[in-house]
């Protein structure tokens, strides 16, 4: 019996021949990120553990995202006893306000997320690691303290559900609505709990690193352990100028085993919204068109890389945000940000009237940059729409793409991109 | 042998709910995040130690209990803090389920429809060795299903922290 690609990465990390789900083993750990609001935490507790100096000062990447630029005097003093430690540690990769995005984009665009390995951060969505092929994980302060401490993590061997995607991406329809997709069909009660979601197929190897990230972002919504897409000529493509680490191409045996197969055709996959409150309450974007809503948002680890701004700039090209309607758009990180100006997006978004804002986690932590107000109905291309997720309790998100988001925003209703006239 | 009150919940409980987010950046402290633990999970929660001052000792959930994100340990130092010993619950979000383990807060996982057969208040015992919950008020008895030997030795040395700074202290390797 063979290995999934997952399994064969917690094998080779712990230096093991084989594994099988069930089993618990310590691997090796590539990267550990930490960022901004539990970075000193995990100093502190990785310093309780008797240690001076991290197993690798290259391989603990230190992110500001949650916080930057501080909204608050109590965030502005947090974010300097953030840096405090970082300089004290002497860390190599340090993505402090100026150089800054969002952690999990941070990791896989500056090359420190390796396929064939595994990765993991101190924020529920390092899932989105599983782009590149490699294994990645959210974990706790206290794992990451470990980590630090031992370059070691422990893990039980998930067992591994295949998503088998095949057919054509129709226009304005995204990685972003599959997720949702999978999210309406899954739900959140169980079946993918623990495991581990790889996405093959002819629709998964024509999908961009962007749209990769995207998918395996979401994962970790699934209830699942990681999501992993195998390197091939797209990750080699993407990765080439951002790593000069040696990797290799790791995938699933043919006689792997899966606990579920799953094959979804996306042919006539529809834009896809999930409703206030829950992420698996979702709809096409037929079965809304009309709602209203008030605030719109791109960004996030989600939905908030080059290739999400440039399906925006694509749609509300000399259009204008309706007049009831505030948009604000958060590039995942500087680097996007620059790309999306010299490739004149920018330009195009401001014209349409869409307030653009300096690269973090903004509205979607809840924290600051657009906090949802009591009655505010957002329009979110971000990943979660729980009550509070986004600041008031009293506001309701909508999720979707930023195909959607772009279209609607020009309407001032729930408009469904693919008849918009563009 | 573990005794005490339980709090039964009626729909999923999610991380968000347990901590919610004006508490995030707070300290991880077991003292500080039970005083608003579970504020977004009902309204009579939502005050200063509303949680804490009904003294339950366990929690008896649904499925994917304390799920939907969120990897901050605010949410199992609250629950501590607030004096819970025990999560039963027919499963369990693996990054709260993770974190439970590291602290040695016991997330047990029943295939028994226990949050069926449990209401708020009801007495339970709970014996971790046997792995078998009791209902007191009710006479009824569930199964649990047993932690593997790596979650009973990490909650034996009083978590994950003292489990590696041992190793450490002891020149032992990691594995």
């Amino acid at each position: 019996m063979g290995m999934t690609i997952t399994e064969k990465i917690m094998a080779r990390s712990s230096g093991r021949d084989k594994v099988v789900p069930g089993e618990l083993v310590w691997t090796d750990i590539e990267s550990v990120m930490t960022m901004d609001f539990l970075g000193k935490q995990c100093f502190d507790k990785f310093r309780s553990l008797g240690k001076t100096e991290v197993f690798d000062k290259n391989k603990v990447i230190c992110v500001s995202d949650h916080l930057v630029p501080p909204p608050t005097q109590k965030f502005a003093n947090m974010l300097n006893e953030w840096r405090e430690v970082v300089k004290q540690h002497d860390i190599t990769n340090f993505y402090d306000l100026g150089r800054q995005g969002i952690a999990h984009q941070i990791m896989v665009e500056q090359g420190h997320v390796l396929p064939g390995t595994i990765s993991i951060g101190t924020d529920s969505h390092a899932n989105t690691y599983g782009a590149v092929g490699a294994v990645g994980n959210a974990i706790g302060v206290t794992d990451a303290a470990v980590a630090m401490a031992t370059g070691k993590a422990w893990f039980r061997i998930p067992k591994t559900v295949k998503f088998n995607i095949t057919g054509k991406w129709q226009p304005w329809v995204m990685a972003k609505d599959l997720s949702l997709h999978i999210m309406g069909m899954m739900h959140w009660n169980g079946h993918l709990l623990y495991k581990s979601l790889e996405f093959t197929g002819p629709a998964i190897s024509s999908l961009s690193m962007a749209g990769r990230m995207t998918l395996c972002n979401m994962t970790v919504d699934l209830g699942a352990k990681n999501g992993i897409v195998a390197p091939d000529v797209v990750t080699e493509r993407y990765l080439r100028n951002r790593t000069n680490e040696k990797w290799d191409f790791v995938t699933s045996d043919n006689d792997a085993n899966y606990d579920m197969v799953y094959d979804i055709d996306i042919s006539d996959l529809a834009p896809t919204i999930a409703l206030p409150g829950k992420l698996d309450n979702t709809v096409t974007v037929d079965k809304l068109i009309g709602t209203k809503f008030n605030k719109a948002f791109v960004g996030t680890c989600t939905n908030g890389r080059l290739e999400d701004i440039a399906t925006m700039a694509e749609i509300m090209k000399d259009k204008q945000v309706h007049r009831d309607v505030n948009m604000i758009l958060v590039p995942a990180s500087q680097t996007v940000y620059l790309e999306a100006l010299q490739a004149g997006h920018l330009e195009t978004l401001i014209k349409a009237g869409v307030a653009i804002d300096t690269p973090s986690c903004a509205s979607c932590a809840g924290l600051h940059t657009g906090v949802a107000g009591d009655g505010d109905i957002v329009l979110s291309a971000g990943n979660r729409n729980m009550t509070g997720r986004m600041g008031s309790r009293e506001a309701k998100v909508y999720l979707t793409s930023p195909s959607v988001v772009a279209a609607s925003a020009i309407r001032g209703e729930i408009t469904d991109p693919r008849t918009f006239d563009i | 042998m573990i005794k005490g009150k339980c709090w039964v919940a009626d729909d999923y409980v999610m991380a968000y709910d347990i901590i919610i987010s004006e508490y995030w950046t707070s300290p991880i402290d077991p003292a500080e995040n039970s005083k608003m633990v579970m504020a977004g999970v009902k309204e009579e929660f939502n005050k200063e130690n509303a949680f804490k001052d009904n003294d339950f000792t366990f929690i008896v959930a649904n499925h994917n209990f304390a799920g939907g994100g969120k990897s901050i340990e605010h949410v199992i130092t609250g629950l501590m803090g607030a004096g819970i010993k025990a999560v039963f619950a027919t499963s369990f979000a693996r990054l709260q389920f993770r974190n439970a383990i590291n602290y040695g807060l016991p997330f047990v996982t029943s295939d028994d429809d226990i949050h069926l057969g449990c209401e708020t208040g009801d007495e339970l015992e709970y014996d971790a060795d046997k792995g078998i919950i009791k209902n007191m008020t009710k006479g009824t008895e569930f199964t649990s299903i047993p932690a593997a030997p790596f979650v009973s030795e990490v909650a034996a040395s009083g978590g994950l922290m003292n489990f590696v700074r041992n190793k450490i202290a002891k020149g032992e390797p990691i594995k």
